[in-house]
C-alpha cells in the first residue's frame, strides 16, 4: 500500500515544458504535472489522442486512440528485448481511451500483467472533441451527446466502476486519486514504482469547460467530489487487498458537489436522491471492504 | 516445407526480437510455429499473444520504435482490422516486416484484396510466387526496410492455402550466413530517455509545413527501388538465389511479341501456360510483378518498348476502378511514344480456380492484340 507523504515530500523539480495549450484551471494539466514529477525522467511517455494537458520533458511515443494497452506492451517487450528494463513505460490517457475505445487492449495487457503504467486523467467526457459522453460520464450529466432535451435529460446510464473492473483482472496495483489531493496522488505513484507488473491510476481531473464551473475552482471541485463520496480514494493490490485512503467521519451531501456544476443544473430532486443513494450504498461497501482489507464489489 | 513454416523459419533466421499475431485462417499456423520456437528456446524473442490484430500491429510498432526487430502476420479480415495503425507505423518510418497470407473478404479463399486495401498506408508491398520466395523475401525485407536510406515497413503477401498449407522444397540458409548478411537493428532516432535528442522531448514536431511529411514519405518509397535492386543482388551473391532485378522477374520474354503479367502464385500457373504457348510457336512471355509498391514503372516502360501488347492478370479489383496493377501499367506506358495495348484480366477472385488453359487463352488473346492493335480494352473476368 502507498505510504502517506506530506507536501514537502512532493518533488520540487518541474518536468513540464512550455506552457501547454490546456484551458485555465484544467485538472488534467495538473494531473500530468504531478504524475510526471513523481515518475521522474527515466520514462517514455505514451500518448493517444486526447486533450492537450501538459507536455513533459520525456521521450514520447504515440499511437492510435484504441491502442493504449498494446502500445505500452510493445514498448515494454521491446525494452526487454534490447535489455533496457530500467526505463519506465507510462501511458497517460483520457477516460475515453481507458473506459471505452481503448478498453479491449488495456484489458488484454492487464491479463498479461505487462510491466507498465496506465494513468488515466478522468475528466468524465471526450473533451478533445468537445464534451461528448464517455463510459466515465456520471449519470444524468449533460454532455453534447447526452443533451438536456424535452424528453431525455442528460446521460441515462451510470459511470463504469473502472477501478473495480480492472481489479477483477487481478493486477498488482490499481488506485484512484484526485488532483485535489496531490499528496495522495504522489504517494500512489511512489508505491507503484516499487511494483513490477500492471499498475493503474485513475485520477479525478475536473474540467471547467465540460463540467461548467469557474476555472478557479478546480481544486475545490475535486475535493468536494472526494468529500461527498462521489470520488472515493482507494487502492487495491493483487485484485484483492483493499484500503480506503480518505475516510471523513461524515460525508458531505452530494448536492454540494452537484450544485456548482452546470452540467448537473437540470437535475430533479429525484435525480439527486438517486445519486445520493448510489453514493451512500457504494460508500458502505467501501467501508466494509476497508474493514475486511479485501475488496467487495 | 509449407509456406507458413518457410515464413516462420525466416523470422527465426532474422533473429526477430518481438513478434505478435492473432490467429486467422490461413495465417494461423505461423503463430503456432513461432509460439513453439519461442517455447522451445529456438527463437530468443518475445512472442506477444494479443486479443486482436489491431493490438498485434501496435505491439510491433511500439517495439520497433524502441529498437527491437519485429514481425507481425495476418490474413484477410485481420489485415483489414489492422489498417488504422499501419498508417502510424509507416509515418513513424518503422521497419516492421509483415507477412500477409492472402484471404479474400468475400469468403475464405485467397485473392489480393486484403493487402491491396492497404495501398494508401505508406507501406511497401511484395507479392511472392512460392514458399522459397516467401522465405527469401522475408529476409530481404528486413535488409531493405532497415536500410538507412529507406526506413519503411514492408508487407509481403502469398496466397493462402495454395502456399500457406502446401509443401514445396525449400532451401534454408545457414544461420551464420544470415547473421553475416543482416546486421542487428538499431532504432533511429532513439526514444530512450538517455539517448533522445533534447529537441524531441515532449513529442513536439515541426508543424510549419504539414505536407512535407507526405512528400518525404512518398519519395522514400519511390527511391527504395534502388535499395531493393541492391539487396536482391547481394542476397543472390550470398545465398545463390535472386528474383529478376528484385522488382520484376521475366520468364521467356526473349523475342516475345506480347507479355502476360502475373502476381503471386498465379505466376506459377502462368509459367506452365507460357511453356505451352511457346511450344505452339506463339511468342508470348511472362513478367512476374513482385514488388508492387514502389511500382516498377521503369521496368514496364522498357517492356512496353519491346512488345505490342501486355496482358495484366490482376487477382484484385478496386471496385469501380479495375485491377490495381492494370491501372499502374497503363499509367507507366503512357509516357512511351509508341504504346503497346494493355489488356485487363481479372482472375482468381474469391479463390476461383485458374487453370493453365485459362492463362493459355489469355496469352492468345494478348498476342492477337499485339498483332492487330486496337483490341477491345474492356475487362475480361476469367
Ligand atoms: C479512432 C478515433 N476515433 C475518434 C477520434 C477522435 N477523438 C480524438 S480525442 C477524442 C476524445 C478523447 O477523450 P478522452 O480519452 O476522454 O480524452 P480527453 O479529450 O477528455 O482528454 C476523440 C473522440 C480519434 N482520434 N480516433
Ligand atoms: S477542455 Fe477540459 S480537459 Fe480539455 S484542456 Fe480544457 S479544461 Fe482541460
Ligand atoms: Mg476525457
Amino acid at each position: 500500500m502507498s505510504e502517506r507523504i506530506n507536501r514537502l515530500q512532493i518533488p520540487m523539480e518541474e518536468l513540464t515544458i512550455t506552457p501547454g495549450s490546456a484551458c485555465q484551471g484544467c485538472g488534467a494539466a495538473l494531473a500530468a504535472r504531478l504524475v510526471f514529477k513523481a515518475i521522474g525522467p527515466n520514462a517514455i511517455r505514451h500518448r493517444i489522442p486526447c486533450c492537450p494537458d501538459s507536455t513533459t520533458a520525456h521521450p514520447s511515443a504515440n499511437s492510435v486512440f484504441e491502442s493504449g494497452g498494446a502500445m505500452l506492451t510493445g514498448t515494454w517487450r521491446g525494452l526487454k528485448a534490447i535489455g533496457r528494463t530500467d526505463v519506465q513505460v507510462v501511458g497517460f490517457f483520457g477516460d475515453g481511451g481507458t473506459y471505452d475505445i481503448g478498453f479491449q487492449s488495456l484489458s488484454a495487457a492487464a491479463e498479461r500483467n505487462e510491466n507498465i503504467w496506465v494513468i488515466t486523467k478522468d475528466n468524465e467526457a471526450y473533451m478533445n472533441t468537445g464534451n461528448q459522453r464517455s463510459g466515465a460520464t456520471p449519470i444524468f450529466a449533460r454532455t453534447s451527446t447526452t443533451p438536456v432535451g424535452s424528453v431525455i435529460k442528460g446521460k441515462q446510464m451510470r459511470k463504469k466502476k473502472i477501478a473495480k473492473i480492472f481489479a477483477a483482472h487481478g493486477i498488482p496495483y490499481i488506485a484512484t486519486t484526485s488532483v485535489g489531493y496531490p499528496e495522495d496522488l504522489i504517494a500512489k505513484i511512489n508505491y507503484g514504482k516499487t511494483v513490477e507488473g500492471f499498475k493503474m491510476l485513475i485520477i479525478q481531473s475536473p474540467c471547467p469547460v465540460g463540467w461548467r464551473y469557474d476555472g478557479s475552482k478546480t481544486i475545490a471541485m475535486a475535493r468536494l467530489g472526494v468529500q461527498t463520496g462521489i470520488w472515493p480514494l482507494f487502492e487495491i493490490i493483487d485484485g484483492e487487498k483493499f484500503k480506503l485512503n480518505y475516510k471523513p467521519r461524515e460525508l458531505k451531501p452530494v448536492t454540494e458537489y452537484l450544485k456548482p456544476q452546470a452540467r448537473f443544473r437540470h437535475l430533479t430532486d429525484e435525480n439527486i436522491s438517486l445519486i445520493q443513494e448510489d453514493t451512500a450504498k457504494e460508500w458502505e461497501t467501501l467501508l466494509k471492504s476497508d474493514e475486511l482489507g479485501r475488496v467487495l464489489l | 516445407m509449407v509456406g507458413n513454416k518457410a515464413t516462420a523459419t525466416a523470422v527465426k533466421l532474422a533473429r526477430v526480437q518481438v513478434a505478435s499475431a492473432f490467429p486467422v485462417t490461413p495465417q494461423t499456423t505461423i503463430t503456432e510455429y513461432l509460439s513453439d520456437m519461442v517455447a522451445n528456446g529456438e527463437l530468443d524473442a518475445e512472442f506477444v499473444n494479443v486479443e486482436g490484430e489491431l493490438s498485434s500491429h501496435v505491439v510491433v510498432q511500439a517495439a520497433s520504435r524502441v529498437g527491437a526487430r519485429t514481425f507481425v502476420c495476418t490474413s484477410g479480415p485481420g489485415q483489414l482490422y489492422m489498417h488504422h495503425p499501419m498508417h502510424q507505423t509507416s509515418d513513424n518510418r518503422l521497419p516492421v516486416v509483415m507477412a500477409t497470407v492472402h484471404r479474400g473478404n468475400k469468403g475464405m479463399m485467397p485473392d489480393h484484396t486484403d493487402l491491396m486495401s492497404q495501398l494508401w498506408t505508406g507501406w511497401m508491398q511484395f507479392y511472392v510466387e512460392h514458399n522459397q520466395e516467401a522465405l527469401d523475401t522475408c529476409l530481404m525485407s528486413y535488409k531493405i526496410a532497415e536500410d538507412e536510406r529507406v526506413r519503411l515497413p514492408i508487407a509481403f503477401g502469398y496466397d493462402g492455402y495454395v502456399l500457406s498449407y502446401t509443401a514445396e522444397p525449400v532451401e534454408i540458409p545457414d544461420q551464420k550466413d544470415v547473421d553475416d548478411w543482416l546486421p542487428p537493428y538499431k532504432a533511429m532516432p532513439s526514444i530512450l530517455p538517455d539517448e533522445v535528442l533534447p529537441e524531441n522531448l515532449g513529442g513536439r514536431w515541426d508543424r510549419s509545413d504539414p505536407q512535407k511529411r507526405w512528400q518525404e514519405h512518398h519519395e522514400a518509397i519511390v527511391n527504395a527501388k534502388d535499395v531493393i535492386v541492391e539487396v536482391n543482388e547481394s542476397y543472390g551473391k550470398k545465398f545463390g538465389r535472386s528474383y529478376g532485378n528484385g522488382l520484376t522477374e521475366e520468364y521467356r520474354t526473349e523475342g516475345a511479341e506480347a507479355v502476360l503479367v502475373a502476381m503471386g502464385s498465379l505466376t506459377g500457373t502462368a509459367r506452365a501456360a507460357i511453356d505451352r504457348l511457346r511450344d505452339d510457336g506463339l511468342n508470348v512471355g511472362l513478367v512476374k510483378l513482385r514488388c508492387f509498391l514502389p511500382f516498377p514503372k521503369e521496368d514496364f516502360q522498357e517492356i512496353g518498348k519491346k512488345v505490342g501488347a501486355i496482358g495484366m492478370i490482376d487477382r484484385n479489383v478496386c471496385l469501380g476502378h479495375g485491377g490495381a496493377a492494370y491501372t499502374q501499367i497503363r499509367n507507366a506506358i503512357y509516357d512511351l511514344e509508341e504504346r503497346p495495348s494493355v489488356l485487363e484480366f481479372i482472375a482468381g477472385m474469391g479463390g476461383k480456380e485458374v487453370r493453365v488453359d485459362d492463362i493459355y487463352k489469355i496469352g492468345k488473346k494478348t498476342l492477337k492484340a499485339a498483332k492487330s492493335g486496337g483490341v477491345s480494352t474492356s475487362t475480361e473476368w476469367v
